[in-house]
């Protein structure tokens, strides 16, 4: 049986609801409002986790966020699983299993433990300078380095859980409900503004909330009551939303903040279904009111890490809030007068204080003399120079300190203590403040860095601008909020406050021994166990800057950023280096504040909604027919079309022959198309294609290139003329939406003057191409009021036809080399028409294919896929495509750059065709190009762009580029393979019917 | 005969929202930075096409939402006969705008698929994936936006309380409709 | 993520825009007359300051228009929107 140490009922616990749960596989119990944290000290249990480099003992220290120590694993070997969670904010449920991190075999026995007693072996930078050389030994330590280290096991199944994003809009935000948070919201919101509070604690009221003192009363009742008063009143106001377990995790720029809301994390597992667990809410606030309080600074001496030694402002939110005492011999260290309030508390519950150790000499305070009248032994001037006690403190000797504070005097005092409070004055959280491009200031009165200057329209209230008591903050919290929303007044004018603290603060940053300091271990970030000794260390080996000693030392990297300790870091340097405090700055914090779960980064772009997928009209048609798809672009378009267990070539194969044989039929809607109209439609293709367009007549097409200023092939495809001044132009797939928004670049930019209007039509029409020897019998059918004839219509020209009752455009271009019709139909009647061609190909064994098939076809006759043959460093005439470039036109995109000295080198690559020595080796794309395999370095002529096996040439055939191919017709090169090396010779790209007679047909 | 395929082959009702395609609903795209052209098309349609940003018109038969300086686009208020893809408007606005140069008209019907939204969670939705501020925008009758919504291009008419159409482009609509199904399951 | 004020449609996301680098650079009316430096100076050379730079953007998700934008890449404060062909403000 575990001890309970639960004493007089605490303020959100509700001991009618007992929760059961599991911590390192044994059971305990807690109450409703419990933080693992709290349910564990009710239980006598300090001891949670171990160090990350010596693996040390290490207990709960805090009751917040900040947690550097108790951070766990939950539900271990669950799907639900998660690493470095601090017990001080996981709320116990029913069935809860927490296990300790960064120990082996167990927490009680840890192997790693070792490293404690080597410790001298393994100062700051000892990684560095260790593993260093010889540099190939690093895989080897490497294991073993992972191995010993790492903070908790990632989960290895998928999340069952569901995340979500929500964009928020507000008028003010406000970060924090302490009091100051509180009278914020509510100032805000009464004069009408859409106001939005969030805190990352399940409960509104920061430390204000439980303070039950007769010596901080705000109009004469204490302060607890009167804000409980406040916070009742705001829950009643419409236009201000309150989120509670919500924790701002950055805070941008343009008041842009990602905060994270927990929905379900406080359930038991079995009512989370069906649930979301996290919203990320992405905030956009015209005004930001941080509120986000202080948090309380450890103290530095020899062996402050034991478990059960806490932030004394943690042992009286355990004792207040939920009604539970830390251990029995309480001993408090202190530098100035907020460990009082904590004996007070302590006090009031009836926990037994054994003495409290005060750094400073004399101190005239209200608080002071109330604990002395309570008869509690008050060491003045004292300090801890060491403790004892493995796995909790169970001892610790105090001394003197000298006038200057560097140094013990007098004999040693043994005092029995088995929990430490710690108090080393309050450090305002500005963390949010900074990262949103904020500048500190160094007070140094009590040697806080408070607010400065604001980067965008925000402001910072109560502690965490440095006005740490309260009667401070009755006072300028209503003033600035004045000034900050533009308002005459508040409610909390003419307040009466009474704040009996005294503000007196002796501070040293780091605690003298009776030891020398290489004999100590006083930490100063915990979770990563970097010591003073080590930035010391740091600083005699001449790091100066504060990054780099953070980044040597490790000080303020792990997942706490240092929340605790930076602060004592930046003092012993300054100290150290003889340099004052507000000079170095402080380091960067970044977000997130708190880290945040993959899933809550991600929200629902996960499985079908990872990325968008785009459907033709035709795509249930491929879908019934057992497509397989291809993603082109966002695009899912089908591939090929397996037959009685055909793979990939095979469908191919046959596919390829029957559109050369008799008919293929292939959904081209993919194919970008822009409307384009106005008076100068042709002037101003004349400019964007590198041919001319100004003779091409009313119902012709034209295949078009379209190069970037510098000259490289940016997109082609096939324009039609519709009218006088009326055009459709089409563009690849991948390239329709950069192609459009680049056109209207132009139109907008560089040529205002031209009278043209583009608009994308992609999607309103559907392309069916159908091509084959008998493509013509097929279209025909369908469309029976067109004259097919070769006098009508011609290759390279267009019509405007009916299918039924409904209009549609054909065109008779043709990308495989065959006569072939692409019919333009609105979408919504394009998956009937295709249907039609099915049906009236079915004596011609029309055939559909997919994206590979064309593919196949179109390398066949040479044709070039822009992306895929070239990759932005081809110009026209390095694709050997000089007929397209037009010499006569003045200018075009990417003209002048056609003659830079760069691109009349003869020796650039060239677009070839190759042909294998044995036809059926089949090049693998990508495939390099060499001429000598004997002289090493071997040198790099090209490589592979496209490459398939013609099942109409019955041979293998590919596309390439060579420096200089154009001029090497029938050389023979290599392809050097990891078995074999290929002999190739050079050879006309167009492999197929260069006379065109089929197109002709 | 040609069959009629709309994008979306269901609507769904979802908590109290209902999300449905309307089709066949005729729309075009028209382009002009005349003052000539705006009373040409106004003449022609009895409609004053909206010169205010993020507003729209409406007449007995269409509505007008404005999209960028020079450039709107029109649709019809009912729905059209599915046999037919001639439209009476279209052929009106080549004659009076296209043929003497004034602007650009295009038949987009099928390029945007018309998707109405009614209930009053539509914002929540939104929210749920889109940076958009619709704070004033869902007070406001007649208010037009274009933006993003789930990564996808949207543009959003607000008809009226609670009611909402919005267009995307045919190829996203079946994604989107899918997703705004799986957000508004959680709202 | 900064809000931008587009000149057209108000103020909106960062995520509705592109960006289209260096404002000002002007395509040359007559390329032929140029000599490979000249052209190079025009197809290459971009200022990447510290600091307030003259930068286009493009409504992309918006209204498709294009414009300048007056910011501080420093802090990504805007001092500025103007419409293409407007006169840039002295800044």
């Amino acid at each position: 049986m575990t001890k309970s140490l639960r004493v007089k009922t605490g303020k959100i616990i509700d001991e009618t609801y007992r929760i059961s749960f599991k911590f390192n596989g044994k059971t305990y119990y807690g109450f409703k409002g419990d933080t693992l944290a709290s349910a564990l000290l009710a239980n006598d249990v300090h001891l949670v986790g171990r160090s990350f480099k010596y693996h040390r003992p290490r207990g709960i220290m805090t009751a917040g966020s900040e947690e550097p120590n108790a951070i766990i694993q939950l539900h271990k070997n669950s799907s639900r699983t998660e690493p470095n969670v601090r017990a001080t904010e996981v709320e116990i449920y029913e069935g809860l299993e927490a296990s300790s991190q960064n120990c082996w075999p167990s927490v009680e026995f840890d192997i790693g433990g070792i490293n404690n007693f080597l410790s001298p072996l393994l100062p700051a930078g000892f990684y560095y300078k260790t593993f260093m050389w010889p540099a190939s030994f690093w895989e080897k330590y490497e294991y073993f380095i992972r191995k010993s280290a790492g903070l908790g096991k990632s989960p290895t199944e998928p999340d069952p859980d569901v995340y979500e994003h929500k964009y928020v809009h507000c008028d003010v935000l406000v970060i924090g409900s302490g009091i100051s948070g509180i009278m914020a919201a509510k100032t805000a919101a009464k004069n009408g503004l859409q106001t939005l509070l969030v805190d990352e604690k399940p409960i509104l009221g920061g430390s204000t909330i439980y303070q039950n003192s007769e010596n901080f009363k705000i109009n004469n009742q204490n302060s607890g009551s009167w804000l409980e008063k406040e916070i009742n009143e705001i829950k009643k106001i419409s236009n201000l939303d309150i989120k509670v377990r919500t924790s701002v995790a950055a805070y941008h720029g343009y008041n842009f903040l990602l905060a994270r809301e927990s929905l379900t994390d406080h359930l038991p597992i079995e009512q989370r279904k069906n649930k979301t667990r996290h919203k990320l809410l992405k905030i956009r606030a015209k005004k930001v009111i941080c509120a986000t309080g202080s948090i309380e600074r450890p103290l530095i001496f020899n062996n402050n890490d034991r478990p059960g030694i806490l932030l004394s402002s943690a042992i009286k939110r355990y004792a207040d809030l939920f009604g539970v005492s830390c251990g029995e011999k309480n001993v408090l260290l202190t530098n100035n007068d907020s460990a009082y309030e904590t004996a007070i508390s302590l006090i009031q519950k009836g926990i037994n204080i054994e003495a409290i150790i005060d750094n400073r000499e004399e101190v005239d305070s209200k608080l002071v003399y109330e604990i002395e009248k309570n008869n509690i032994k008050i060491y003045k001037g004292f300090t801890v120079v060491d403790t004892s006690g493995y796995k909790r403190i169970n001892k610790l000797s105090i001394m003197k300190l000298s006038k200057d504070g560097q140094k013990v005097i007098g004999s040693k005092i043994n005092l029995p203590c088995n929990c430490l409070g710690i108090s080393g004055g309050w450090t305002p959280a500005v963390h949010l403040f900074t990262q949103s491009g904020g500048k500190l200031k160094f007070r140094e009165d009590d040697q806080v860095f408070i607010p400065n200057t604001h980067p965008s329209d925000q402001i910072s209230i109560g502690s965490c601008n440095g006005d740490l008591s309260l009667e401070d903050i009755l006072i300028n919290v209503p003033n600035t909020l004045k000034e900050f929303l533009g308002i005459k007044k508040t409610e909390y004018e003419n307040i009466e406050v009474l704040s009996s603290e005294n503000f007196s603060k002796r501070n040293i940053w780091l605690l003298p021994s009776d030891k020398v300091l290489g004999k100590t271990k006083s930490f100063v970030d915990y979770q990563n166990d970097a010591t003073a000794k080590d930035i010391k260390l740091a600083l005699r080996e001449g790091f100066r800057s504060i990054e780099h000693v953070k980044r040597y030392t490790t000080t303020g990297m792990g997942t706490d950023q240092g929340k605790l300790g930076n602060m004592h870091a930046l003092g012993i340097i300054s100290e150290t280096a003889g340099t004052k405090m507000g000079e170095h700055g402080t380091t960067t914090f970044r977000p997130p504040y708190t880290p945040l779960t993959f899933g809550t980064i991600v929200g629902r772009n996960v499985g079908e909604y990872f990325d968008i997928f785009r459907k033709t009209p035709i795509h249930d048609w491929h879908v019934e027919n057992k497509a397989e798809f291809e993603n082109v672009g966002q695009w899912k378009r089908a591939w090929y079309y397996p037959k009685d267990n055909e793979d990939m070539y095979q469908a191919v194969q046959r596919e390829s022959k029957a559109a050369r044989e008799s008919a293929g039929i292939l959904d081209a809607s993919t194919l970008g198309k822009i409307d384009i109209q106005g008076t100068d439609a042709s002037e101003f293709l004349n400019r964007v294609y590198t041919n001319s367009w100004s003779k091409l007549a009313i119902g012709k097409c034209r295949y078009g290139l379209m190069l970037n200023e510098d000259g490289m092939v940016y997109d082609d495809g096939v324009t039609t003329r519709l009218g006088e001044n009326h055009y459709i132009m089409t563009t690849t797939t991948g390239g329709a939406a950069n192609v459009l928004s680049k056109l209207e670049d132009y139109l907008q930019t560089e040529w205002p003057e031209l009278d043209v209007y583009l608009t994308s039509v992609t999607d309103h029409y559907a392309t069916i191409s159908v091509c084959g020897p008998n493509s013509r019998n097929i279209v025909s059918t369908i469309i029976d009021d067109l004259d097919f004839s070769d006098e009508n219509f011609p290759h390279m020209s267009f019509k405007n036809a009916k299918i039924g009752k409904i209009n549609c455009r054909v065109m008779r271009i043709s990308f495989t080399g065959e006569l072939s019709y692409e019919i333009n139909i609105q979408a919504n009647y394009a998956k009937s028409v295709w249907e039609k061609c099915i049906e009236a190909g079915k004596d011609f064994n029309i055939t559909p294919y997919g994206t590979e098939t064309m593919h196949l076809l179109r390398a066949e006759k040479g044709f070039i896929i822009v992306g895929q043959d070239t990759d932005g460093t081809m110009t026209p005439i390095d694709l050997q495509m000089d007929w397209i470039v037009s010499k006569k036109k003045y200018d075009y995109i990417g003209k002048r750059s056609l003659y830079r000295s760069d691109t009349i080198r003869e020796d650039r690559k060239q677009l070839v065709g190759l042909l294998t020595e044995n036809p059926d080796d089949v090049l693998e794309e990508g495939a390099q190009i060499v001429a000598n395999i004997n002289k090493t370095p071997i040198e790099m002529l090209g490589h592979v762009t496209s490459s398939y096996y013609s099942p109409n040439l019955k041979k293998s055939i590919a596309l390439a580029v060579v420096k200089g191919g154009k001029n090497m017709m029938g050389e023979k090169l290599i392809i050097p393979m990891e078995n074999k090396s290929i002999n190739v010779t050079i050879a006309d790209p167009i492999f197929l019917d260069k006379e065109n007679k089929k197109l002709n047909a | 005969m040609l069959n009629y395929t709309p994008a979306l082959l269901k609507e769904t009702l979802i908590q109290d929202l209902q999300i449905k395609e309307i089709s066949p609903i005729m729309k075009l795209i028209v382009r002009g930075k005349k003052r000539e052209f705006i009373s040409a098309v106004g003449k022609s349609l009895n409609i004053l096409l909206p010169t205010e940003a993020n507003t729209s018109t409406q007449s007995d038969k269409l509505t007008a939402l404005w999209l960028s300086p020079d450039e709107w686009i029109i649709f019809s208020n009912d729905t059209m006969n599915k046999d037919l893809n001639d439209y009476e408007t279209e052929k009106l606005l080549q004659n009076n705008i296209s043929k003497i140069n004034l602007g650009a008209v295009t038949d987009v019907t099928d390029q945007f698929v018309m998707i109405n939204l009614k209930g009053n969670k539509i914002y929540d939705l939104f929210q749920s994936g889109s940076p958009y501020n619709f704070n004033n925008f869902q007070n406001k009758k007649g208010a037009v936006t274009q933006t993003i919504l789930g990564k996808i291009d949207i543009i959003v008419h607000n008809q009226d309380k609670n009611t909402v159409n919005l267009f995307v482009r045919r190829s996203f609509s079946q994604h989107l409709f899918s997703w705004m199904n799986d957000a508004a399951s959680r709202l | 993520m900064f809000l931008i004020n587009c000149p057209f449609c108000g103020e909106r996301e960062q995520s509705e825009f592109k960006a289209g680098g260096e404002a000002h650079i002007i395509r040359p009316k007559q390329p032929t007359e140029l000599s490979d430096d000249e052209w190079a100076e025009y197809l290459f050379m971009r200022k990447n300051i510290k600091g307030v730079q003259f930068e286009r953007w493009n409504h992309a998700h918006g209204c498709r228009k294009w414009f300048n934008v007056v910011r501080d890449t420093s802090n990504d404060e805007i001092k500025a929107v103007y419409k293409m062909g407007e006169k840039p403000p002295t800044i």
